[in-house]
């Protein structure tokens, strides 16, 4: 149509009323660059939880010689003070250390000193996200690199799943060293692909924030998500719990998520962000849609979703407007006709047709497709379902990537991974496997002080305030903390992958699309390296 | 099952070339938009051309499909007893080298053929824009089985006491499996398929979409009386093929489906135990197994396959009379995992002893949207069933078009209830001779799945004739008068009289009203005087209501269509934008208040779609606005954002699907029936709809005062939530207000008044048999309240889950009063009328029931739990 909306417009008044996407990005990155940077965000808890323990006895003399030898800051003999004080042993390396020459508990004089595991930190997480992870995640989010070697922060213990795949250098080759200089790597994502004239929409990091809902999380986690993903010009997801007024300003960085409650989802809350996504299923509890137990329904969140302060609000599954692809494809039809300059994304789980459901997806016009596999998932999802239901996502991304190649399509469609992407190297591992890029939830909770407790759903909430409205549970932590941890988090994790891409000599992250001829999957025999079938 | 039925399943195991049947993944499938008609008299091809293209985006043109039955003889080249004794075995050739071997294989040795004959198509599929896939040559025989062959086949089968007609409908059954199997292998070489080998059925089918059949095989002029078409929306591989495509035969019928099951296996299962596999790998190929079993080969009533295919269930199940109960339950326990699981509905075409059927068969949860409709103008009969109605009009629309007899406007629309006790899903239409046996005449019977009849109680008197033309407005000028004056009211009584005029005077009074309506003042009186004619139930008396309808239709579009175009001369009022002019929208001028959207030629959806236009002409400034000439377009109202109060927009003639979604503010009238997923998430403003309304209307909703003259569908309002409050004068098909969590109504919050009311002939209200016959009324809801007539109590605690009645209070008098003045105003239902119970106005608080949430431990805190 050649009569453009501008056209019109303009001849009859100054202010154009619906221009939800019509902001200078290019400003906002430049001031978003400030915003990325690194500062210390260190644990927001007196007594940090570390990986080891350091038992000081009566017999100690305060002698200040371990604060003298300790690299890590683990002992601190604050000056004028007359004692040393209580070991900061969550910075300790751990045994590591006795091979260095500043071994705090072999230079004792007193032999005082005594090293052991944190029972505390030992109890934490669980095979999937063990307790390495956890502490290397909260070390990231602190610091904002990479942890130091006594943390293991690139896979789990699972046995399982990502945990088994590895870049074939790391097992062949591990010094192998860095290729291209650090600046040279992009690891951007365009994350339109379909040339439908809608504009393109750019993100700087490989990785955007899973949907939330405010009642599920504070506003405190969902705006510090949203800082975040500002600051590193990539995206957060509303959830369904609406679109809280305090989330405005980040509008271009917010995805609208249109799911099977449409709890919150009004026409404004499409027409202001630059995504819609539109969420069939989770790959946590396929076959379920969301579910807010009543105690955590408080007033706010109740008016936020108009329903009733108390009850437990479901969402039903699936959309009961879709029951076919001809559904579907008239459900994005109209999103798109109530914005029409958004992209749109589909979430799906993975079944066994998953192949199916995504070129479906993609004929219906879907910008993204989203597959969310069956490793995620809070304490909100039932356990019977967790892990249980649909297929691994390192299965599925492989499935749908190779049979949109075989479609012709697959340059034509962003291809998004989530369920389980706790570590940077999983994203790349998830991309080398067929993926565009990744969905993370439960790591950007991690880096918040999430101890993974799976309380999330039970009474207020969140003993840590992060998956609470509580007003008192959530003023834990404050908003400018909490963007800081992620805001390191991100860049942790990009340091992280632009390693790996530099050692395997790339330029771009797009590049590393599809190569799981790079990966290998570990035999359950610790040192035969076993190549991915093709 | 009999001993014969066994006998005549186990000895398939001799078509069969392997041990175990070929497992495999089905191709996989969404939805489709399916659609069919039978009509008493032989209609061309041409008229399922029309419904097919208006459901193009129900389908990706990876395949399309068609079936006919009841064909005239001549056309078919052999005489009315061949054509009525003999099978038309029909094959499509993928690879035509591979002809003469199949003859000589399955046809030659077996059958007396009758006639022999190339189906003719043209030149160059590609001469069919957007036909890329040549479709199969076609070859047809018209046969029988030999004598000797089905005597042999008999004896060496065990099947000797088997009706002949039973023993060669076998025998073509088993035929064409093998030739199946020889020449085409779901999963490997292609050469040859079956397409149909029914009596008088014909199935054609091809890569591309359903109507492309029509023309590529020259079917435009190829009469028949049953018509059905299936739009498919494959979404696996990139090489797509025709034998996949619906509709699929049993024998003597062709079945099309939409939807998708999610117990494929099990019901693949089921049929292994009966000694029945498949070729093609669908799900449609299965659902007309199952039809043929319980049909064919078990000989069960429809009734019973249709409960096998769409069991009765809970409160419906509970209603059903006792000795029907024990026979269900029994169909029930032997069938149930042969039930399809999930969304589905079936239009089947058959031809049944010398009667052609048309089915239309939805599922239990009614997943899948559907209409039926019914047209009676005395000389010819016709139903329709479709995804959608809007195809259903363009149906009747594209037969008036050609053929007087036919009306536009269906004399009934309605949708079934699925595995109901009301009319158990599914709806059959029967094409027979009548009753003094003519067979020139045939005569066009409606029944539901009991067999109760559905009849019409309308005028027969045609209203949309030929009048004297009136050319100035001098002849008009008592109109005219009245219509400057903006006296409406005074002009609708006249109308009163409609059951006593002459029957051409209402298109006469049309065009004096058309005529007259040449200022500001007069143009807006006349739209309102002409829809009000239109929309309200008035006394037709010995009128046909729908040729009223028509005529009101035409009357406003040729109103509309004296607006000036942009670019031509200003005159006050209103403007009119076409596809044609849609580049030249210009802001309104100061005394411009109308833009009227000719919907002619727009895209159902995308950006070259109506709704987009009227969002850019709200964006310049038009606040009011008629769009008419809809057929089928979707989305309007949607897109114009917050705070679009005083917008109003008027929607003529068939609407689409997601109208009035996410409105907040503004103000959508529809004349006529909606469709499906109206309102979803709408905000604020208020939604009139002088008609029924589809599925899942209101999904998710937050707010907006709605009105509907009708009934809604299958589940609406679920999850709605804030204060949206709406009033339903007909009732529901199930699931009203499921997950309901709208506030409390007496602050603010939200509410659904249920009238249960429906219009007789006369125009006036009369009560349904009951308010609301769902099994599921305002489950697990915890917000809001439904008020529900129903002075006789006759909803039970057993429809709710979660709710509970409570007796009418002042307070909710007062707070739903006003709802129902407002149903009056707009409907010209009294409040009266409706407090008025077996000729006694009674107190509200007799007539109206509360239905209010109780806390569910399932929805509670913690705290409430211990």
């Amino acid at each position: 149509m050649s009569t453009t909306e501008t056209d019109v417009v303009a001849r009859t008044r100054a202010e154009p009323r619906e221009h939800p996407s019509r902001r200078p990005d290019s400003s906002d990155c430049q001031q978003d660059r400030s915003a990325r940077e690194v500062h210390p965000a260190p644990d927001r808890y007196r007594n940090a939880i570390g990986k080891y323990k350091i038992d000081r006895l009566a017999s100690c003399i305060s002698c200040g010689r371990c604060a003298e030898v300790c690299p890590q800051g683990v002992h601190v003999k604050p000056g004028g003070y007359a004692f040393t004080v209580r070991p900061h042993d969550y910075q300790c390396v751990g045994p590591e250390c006795a091979r260095t020459d500043r071994f705090c508990v072999a230079l004792c004089p007193q032999k005082a000193l005594s090293l052991r595991r944190n029972p505390s930190a030992e109890c934490m997480g669980d095979p999937r996200w063990s307790s390495d992870l956890i502490l290397a995640t909260w070390h990231e989010a602190a610091t904002g690199h990479e942890p130091p070697p006594h943390l293991e922060c690139r896979h789990g213990a699972s046995g399982g799943g990502f945990d088994k795949l590895r870049f074939k250098f790391e097992v062949e080759d591990p010094e192998r060293p860095a290729q291209v200089p650090a600046a040279e790597i992009d690891t951007g994502l365009d994350l339109n692909h379909r040339q439908d004239g809608r504009p393109q929409v750019h993100i700087d990091i490989p990785i955007y924030g899973g949907g939330m809902s405010f009642g599920s999380v504070s506003i405190h986690t969902i705006l510090a998500k949203a800082r975040a993903a500002s600051a590193w010009n990539s995206f957060t997801c509303t959830g369904e719990g609406g679109y809280p007024d305090r989330l405005k300003p980040y509008d271009d960085h917010v995805i609208t998520q249109v799911a099977t409650g449409l709890f919150g989802v009004r026409e404004e809350t499409i027409q202001r962000v630059r995504m819609v996504e539109f969420k069939y299923a989770q790959g946590a509890k396929p076959g379920l849609g969301g579910h807010l137990l009543g105690d955590k329904n408080t007033p706010p969140v109740a008016r936020m979703r108009e329903a009733v302060a108390g009850n437990a609000l479901f969402s039903p599954f699936p959309f009961h407007s879709v029951y076919s692809v001809e559904d579907h494809k008239k459900h994005l039809d109209w999103i798109k006709e109530v914005n029409p300059r958004c992209l749109v994304s589909v979430k799906v789980s993975t079944p066994t047709d998953v192949d199916m459901v995504a070129v479906g997806s993609y004929y219906a016009g879907a910008h993204i497709i989203h597959l969310d596999g069956s490793y995620g998932g809070t304490g909100a999802a039932p356990d019977i379902a967790k892990k249980n239901i649909a297929m691994p996502i390192e299965f599925a991304i492989p499935k749908v990537h190779k049979f949109l190649l075989a479609e012709g399509i697959r340059d034509a469609v962003t291809l998004i991974c989530s369920g389980g992407i706790r570590t940077p190297h999983d994203v790349l591992k998830a991309v080398a496997l067929g993926a565009d890029g990744a969905v993370i939830g439960t790591a950007e909770m991690v880096a918040l002080g999430c101890v993974r407790c799976a309380c999330c759903e039970s009474g207020r909430g969140c003993p840590r305030g992060i998956a609470s409205t509580d007003p008192e549970l959530m003023m834990q932590m404050s908003l400018e903390w909490a963007t800081q941890r992620l805001v390191n988090l991100h860049n942790a994790w990009r340091e992280q992958m632009v390693d790996v891409l530099s050692r395997l000599r790339m330029k771009s992250i797009r590049e590393l699309r599809g190569r799981s001829d790079l990966l290998c999957y570990l035999s359950d025999e610790p040192d035969l390296a076993e190549e991915v079938s093709r | 099952m009999s001993a014969l039925a066994e006998r005549l399943l186990a000895d398939r195991s001799r078509i069969y070339s392997r041990e175990e049947p070929v497992l495999s993944e089905r191709a996989a499938e969404g939805g489709c938009g399916v659609t069919g008609f039978a009509c008493t008299v032989p209609v061309g091809g041409r008229f399922i051309y029309e419904p097919s293209v208006q459901m193009h985006n129900r389908g990706n043109g990876k395949g399309g499909g068609i079936a006919a039955v009841g064909f005239v003889p001549e056309e078919m080249g052999v005489s009315r007893e061949v054509l009525d004794s003999h099978y038309l075995l029909q094959i499509a050739l993928l690879d035509p080298s591979c002809h003469a071997e199949l003859e000589r294989r399955f046809v030659l040795p077996h059958f007396d053929i009758a006639l022999s004959t190339r189906q003719a198509h043209l030149d160059d599929h590609r001469d069919i824009p957007g036909l890329e896939v040549r479709p199969p040559d076609v070859h047809r025989y018209v046969v029988r089985v030999k004598p000797d062959v089905l005597e042999r086949f008999a004896v060496s089968a065990g099947l000797t006491e088997l009706a002949p007609q039973k023993l060669e409908d076998e025998f073509i059954f088993r035929n064409s499996y093998q030739l199946n199997d020889v020449f085409y292998a779901s999963l490997g070489e292609k050469r040859a398929f079956v397409l149909s080998h029914g009596k008088d059925l014909l199935v054609y089918k091809l890569v591309g979409y359903a109507e492309q059949n029509v023309q590529y095989y020259q079917l435009e002029d190829v009469k028949a009386h049953v018509w059905i078409a299936h739009q498919r929306y494959p979404t696996k591989g990139r090489v797509w093929h025709p034998g996949g495509a619906h509709p699929f035969v049993g024998v003597n019928e062709a079945l099309v489906h939409n939807g998708d099951f999610a117990n494929y296996h099990s019901v693949c299962e089921y049929l292994r135990q009966r000694n029945i596999r498949q070729q093609f790998l669908t799900d449609t190929e299965v659902s007309v197994q199952l039809f043929d079993l319980w049909d064919r080969v078990y000989g069960y009533p429809l009734e019973y396959i249709i409960e096998a295919l769409a069991p009765t269930t809970e409160f419906d199940f509970d209603q059903l009379p006792p000795e029907k109960q024990l026979v269900y339950r029994q169909i029930q326990a032997t069938h149930i995992h042969a039930s399809p699981d999930g969304p589905w509905f079936f239009i089947i075409a058959r031809s049944h002893q010398n009667r052609f059927q048309l089915l239309g068969i939805t599922d239990t949860a009614m997943l899948r949207p559907q209409v039926f409709a019914l047209s009676d103008s005395g000389q010819v009969q016709i139903g329709l069933i479709c995804s959608e109605k809007q195809a259903i009009d363009a149906t009747l629309r594209s037969l008036a078009k050609e053929d007087p007899r036919f009306c536009p406007v269906a004399d009934r629309y309605w949708n079934a209830r699925g595995g109901s006790s009301t009319d158990g899903g599914a709806f059959i239409f029967t094409v027979a001779p009548g009753q003094n046996g003519q067979s020139g005449r045939m005569q066009l019977s409606c029944s539901d799945k009991f067999g109760r009849a559905f009849k019409l109680d309308s005028g027969t008197v045609r209203c949309d004739q030929a009048t004297a033309e009136i050319r100035d407005k001098e002849s008009a000028s008592d109109v005219a008068g009245r219509l400057e004056r903006s006296d409406v009211a005074a002009l609708f009584r006249e109308v009163q009289d409609l059951p006593v005029w002459p029957a051409d005077r209402l298109r006469r009074f049309c065009r004096e009203v058309i005529i007259g309506a040449d200022d500001p003042r007069s143009r807006a009186a006349a739209i309102e005087l002409l829809s009000l004619i239109h929309d309200r139930r008035i006394d037709t008396g010995d009128k046909r209501r729908a040729t009223v309808v028509q005529v009101l239709e035409e009357a406003l579009e040729e109103l509309f269509d004296s607006a000036p175009l942009f670019g031509e001369p200003a005159v006050r009022f209103w403007r009119r934008i076409t596809w044609a002019t849609r580049d030249h929208l210009l802001a309104p001028e100061p005394q411009e208040e109308l833009l009227c959207i000719d919907a002619t030629g727009f895209q159902p959806e995308g950006d070259d779609c109506d709704a987009v236009l009227l969002r850019k002409a709200y964006q310049a400034g038009w606040k009011r606005f008629a769009v008419y000439r809809l057929r089928g377009q979707r989305f309007h109202g949607a897109g114009l954002g917050p705070g679009t109060d005083g917008v109003r927009i008027d929607l003529h003639g068939s609407n689409g699907d997601y109208t009035a979604s996410g409105m907040d503010g503004l103000e959508i009238h529809i004349h006529g029936n909606a469709q499906d997923q109206l309102g979803q998430i709408a905000k604020r403003g208020k939604l009139v709809i002088h008609g029924d309304v589809g599925q899942t209307f209101m999904y998710g909703a937050k707010g907006g005062e709605v009105f509907v003259l009708g009934n809604a569908a299958g589940r609406p309002l679920i999850n709605a939530v804030g204060r949206p409050r709406v009033v339903i004068n007909g009732t529901c098909l199930d699931f009203l207000a499921e997950s309901f969590m709208a506030g409390d109504p007496h602050n603010g919050g939200g509410f659904v008044i249920l009238n249960g009311m429906e219009f007789d002939r006369r125009g006036r209200v009369v009560p349904l048999p009951v308010p609301y016959p769902g099994s599921n009324l305002f489950s697990l809801a915890s917000g809001g309240a439904i008020y529900i007539r129903d002075p006789h109590r006759s909803t039970t605690e057993r429809q709710l889950n979660g709710g509970a009645f409570f007796d009418l209070d002042d307070k909710d008098w007062r707070v739903i009063r006003p709802y129902l003045e407002e149903n009056q105003r707009l409907f010209g239902i009294p409040i009266e009328d409706l407090l008025t119970v077996d000729g006694q106005l009674k107190s509200p608080q007799e007539v109206y029931r509360r239905v209010s949430p109780v806390k569910l431990s399932v929805l509670a805190g913690s705290e409430e739990e211990e």
